[in-house]
């Protein structure tokens, strides 16, 4: 192995250097043990190339002179397994034929922060085990870790990191995108790509991935796809739908997204056993459902969200009525939010559960097109002050919700501001007081249930705290100490006083007398 | 030498100011804990904190979901409600009430000047005042603690903090109004007013400016920081759930606008209220005695 930094190489082609630079890692990559190899690695790397670190704007031609993984592939036949051992290998992946890329535990592939990483032109390729960073920062070029412009690719067991795209799949049906962890830029917002994109990618299945720091995970114009099992956390949207229909949202968790799912213009979407936690933010919507038609809501845990779930014109048609069945909303700040163009949705088995405000209708106009009972099933609604005296499990009064001050907010959001205070209380007073100034019930649950529905939620961790004991019992003692010991203190301060008086000429004067 | 100090109630007369403030504040302190109010207010808040203690663990329950800041809304409506009608009260009839029992003369005819009278007042009172808290707040951590809840052992604390604060300020309007009141029952007669006023009538009188002049949010956030109870329930829910964004459009751009300055923002307000009506006090009162 020959280490040339001469100045004859520092002007060759830069991709020409990668590839040099890419021989001495491959060469280098023959002893074991990770964390030793990745040094020797970047040693290697550094000694081979001033010209690996120059800007590179080598362009997207170049970008596909293969480096060592490259040259692999371009010695394997469709078909084969290529075992890509451990290494930094600073390169741009171009994968032309069927091939199962399978990386040995700390195989890094490296963008050097410019352009594309991976892209997939055959079929049927598998890319396992990798980690692949650094894409470049181009919102127009959308530079991905890895671009999938084929059928039947397999994403399994990556990770993704510092990337500003992270799998684009286009034109890529069939696909499987599985057990990866995408990590975004950490960049604002607006320049930021989607962690994860489907276009025209049919019956694909994404599972099991975790999602933070990006912008969207979105599918665009894919039928049939299953989404399952994924973790997405702060991104602008956990899951967005465009134009997709027959999706199938299983199982997946979204917090502190600005929005956790968004439905758009997408005909008949499963979203069950879903949890979606503290997306607040801008629009801090759990579910958003925007034209959507032919979609059930089922089993989801929706809680701590500015709005738990946000309906506009859906469902589209009058072919099906939404589904929402057995899904908890708690603690949300509005629990659903109705705009006047959501008619046709049906609300049963639900548990409404301290919302501070358990269903709103924004702006103006009436919940008269939706249902929130069915037969002899209602909602749970903490809400509800009447009781059972049959002992059904239904309550004996209709539930209606109509208080003045949601009213009042549903119609000026402005006056939030006040929630909390005395002032509201004193108009939710008057409000039952005065039928007068009562406003219309928002909607009515002729059999409200006295008890949740208990649906099964995965619950993490639960915070037990002791602490908060301890500390209410500290400050209980030191209350209590002030107000037992206020008598006693008397004398200590009279000899606080006196010792004090010894030393003040003033004073001792005084007390002579 | 120019007049010796003789003792009141056993104790020898303190030498230094700072020492005749102790003293005056013990004093106060050791009246304030004997009083009636003082008990029916502690045990009234210690009561209804109990209460919502209770109701928001037993809402809780079941679904292995913690509810976000149940507890701390319970407790920071209850705090608006009682803190400042218990600090109003105490201070509005501090002095007054000395004076008509004439108290107030004997008091000044000792070596112990109306500033340090007054300071030692306020200081008695307000330890009183943070004992109350402490008991009643104490007593809730205890329950959250044994029956599971969602406040944190920060977010109390945090509470019995701004709790303090906020009594501080309404012990120093209160005390204001004391001293420029000529009896006692018109002292408390206007302290329960004021409190009425920034309980209900304040808020009142923004939304339905809101609702009529169509207050543009920044205007919205700028006239509530006027009201000290607005500003310590805002500052508590951004200490405790950071999600000031709870309130809605006016909230989210203060945070937008000020973010981490919040804190600084809410500190200046309610400092004001503590040192305004104080320091005018002080003068007024020192006038008095010129006079």
């Amino acid at each position: 192995m020959t280490r040339r930094t001469t100045p004859e190489i520092a002007r060759l082609p830069r991709l020409a250097c990668l590839a040099r630079a890419s021989v001495i890692v491959a060469t280098m990559a023959a002893p074991r043990g990770v964390w030793a190899f990745h040094q020797l690695a970047d040693q290697a790397v550094d000694h081979a190339a001033p010209a690996s670190r120059t800007p590179a704007n080598a362009g997207p031609s170049a970008r596909h002179e293969p480096g060592e993984i490259g040259r692999r592939i371009a010695a394997a036949s469709p078909g084969d397994t290529v075992i890509v051992p451990a290494g930094i290998y600073r390169e741009h992946l171009l994968v032309d034929k069927p091939v199962a890329l399978i990386a040995e535990a700390g195989a890094v592939i490296d963008g050097g922060g410019s352009g594309d990483i991976v892209e997939i032109t055959a079929p049927d390729v598998t890319i396992r085990g990798f980690v692949i960073r650094n894409t470049g920062i181009d919102l127009d070029k959308e530079n991905a870790a890895i671009r999938i412009t084929a059928p039947r690719a397999v994403i399994e067991h990556n990770t993704l990191e510092d990337i500003l795209f992270g799998i684009d799949l286009r034109e890529a049906p069939d696909s499987r995108v599985a057990f990866n962890r995408v990590g975004g830029k950490r960049l604002d917002i607006a320049r930021r790509g989607d962690g994860l994109r489907l276009w025209r990618s049919d019956r694909s299945v994404i599972e099991s991935n975790t999602i933070h720091d990006g912008r969207d995970a979105i599918l665009w114009y894919s039928k049939g796809i299953v989404v399952r099992n994924n973790v997405g956390y702060d991104c602008r949207y956990g899951l967005h739908l465009m134009f997709s229909d027959d999706v199938t949202i299983t199982g997946n968790e979204f917090s502190r997204n600005s929005v956790g799912i968004y439905l758009m213009y997408s005909t008949g979407v499963e979203i069950t056993g879903n949890r979606l936690i503290r997306n607040r933010g801008p629009s801090g919507y759990g579910i958003g459902l925007k034209e959507t038609d032919q979609f059930s809501v089922r089993d989801n845990a929706i809680v701590g969200n500015r709005s738990g779930v946000y309906i506009d014109g859906s469902p589209f048609t009058d072919k099906r009525p939404g589904e929402f069945t057995r899904n908890t909303i708690a603690y949300n700040d509005v629990g659903f939010t109705f705009l006047p163009s959501a008619r046709g949705n049906e609300l049963t088995d639900n548990n409404f559960i301290d919302n501070i405000d358990q269903v709103a209708i924004a702006g103006r106009g009436s919940l008269d097109a939706n249902r929130f009972w069915k037969g002899e099933r209602g909602n749970f609604w903490s809400d509800y002050t009447g009781y059972d005296q049959n002992g059904d499990g239904i309550g004996d009064f209709v539930h209606e919700s109509q208080t003045l001050f949601e009213n009042m907010m549903d119609k000026e959001p402005k006056l939030r501001l006040f929630l909390f205070s005395p002032a509201q209380q004193a108009i939710e007073f008057v409000g039952r007081a005065l039928p007068a100034v009562r406003p219309e019930p928002k909607f009515v649950d002729e059999v409200p249930l006295m008890s949740p529905v208990l649906i099964d939620i995965p619950s993490r961790a639960g915070s037990t705290n002791s602490h908060i004991g301890v500390v209410g019992l500290v400050m209980g003692i030191a209350g209590a100490g002030v107000v037992l010991g206020a008598g006693r203190l008397c004398p200590l301060v009279a000899l606080t006083t006196r010792l004090a008086s010894r030393r003040s000429p003033r004073t001792t004067a005084g007390e002579a007398t | 030498m120019a007049h010796t100090r003789p003792s009141i109630t056993g104790i020898p007369h303190p030498p230094c100011t700072l020492a005749t403030i102790a003293w005056v504040g013990v004093r106060e302190l050791r009246d304030a804990v004997g009083t009636r109010w003082f008990a029916l207010y502690t045990l009234a808040f210690a009561a209804l904190g109990l209460g919502v203690s209770f109701v928001s663990a037993a809402g809780s329950g079941g679904q292995g979901l913690s509810s976000f800041g149940r507890t701390s809304a319970g407790l920071i409506n209850l705090v608006l409600l009682v803190v400042p009608l218990m600090a109003l009260s105490a201070g509005a009839s501090s002095i007054a009430s000395d004076r008509e029992r004439g108290m107030l003369a004997y008091l000044l005819a000792q070596p112990v000047s109306r500033t340090e009278l007054l300071l030692g007042k306020y200081l008695g009172l307000a330890v009183a005042l943070l004992s109350c808290i402490l008991l009643g707040l104490g007593l809730c951590g205890i329950v959250v603690g044994s029956r599971g809840g969602s406040l944190d052992a920060s977010s109390i604390i945090w509470l019995a903090g701004l709790s303090l604060l906020l009594a501080l300020g309404m012990l120093a309007t209160g005390m204001l109004i004391s001293v420029v009141t000529r009896r006692a029952s018109v002292a408390t007669g206007t302290a329960v007013f004021l409190w009425l006023a920034l309980v209900f009538g304040t808020d009142l009188a923004l939304m339905a400016g809101t609702l009529t002049f169509r207050l543009r949010i920044e205007e919205l956030f700028a006239l509530s920081l006027i009201n000290p109870l607005q500003v310590f329930k805002m500052w508590s829910l951004h200490a405790i759930d950071s999600t000031l964004d709870v309130l809605g459009p006016a909230a989210l751009y203060a945070v937008e606008e000020h973010g981490n300055g919040l804190h600084g923002l809410f500190a200046l307000c309610l400092g004001l209220w503590i040192l305004l009506p104080l320091a005018l006090a002080c003068v007024l009162f020192s006038r008095k005695g010129a006079s």
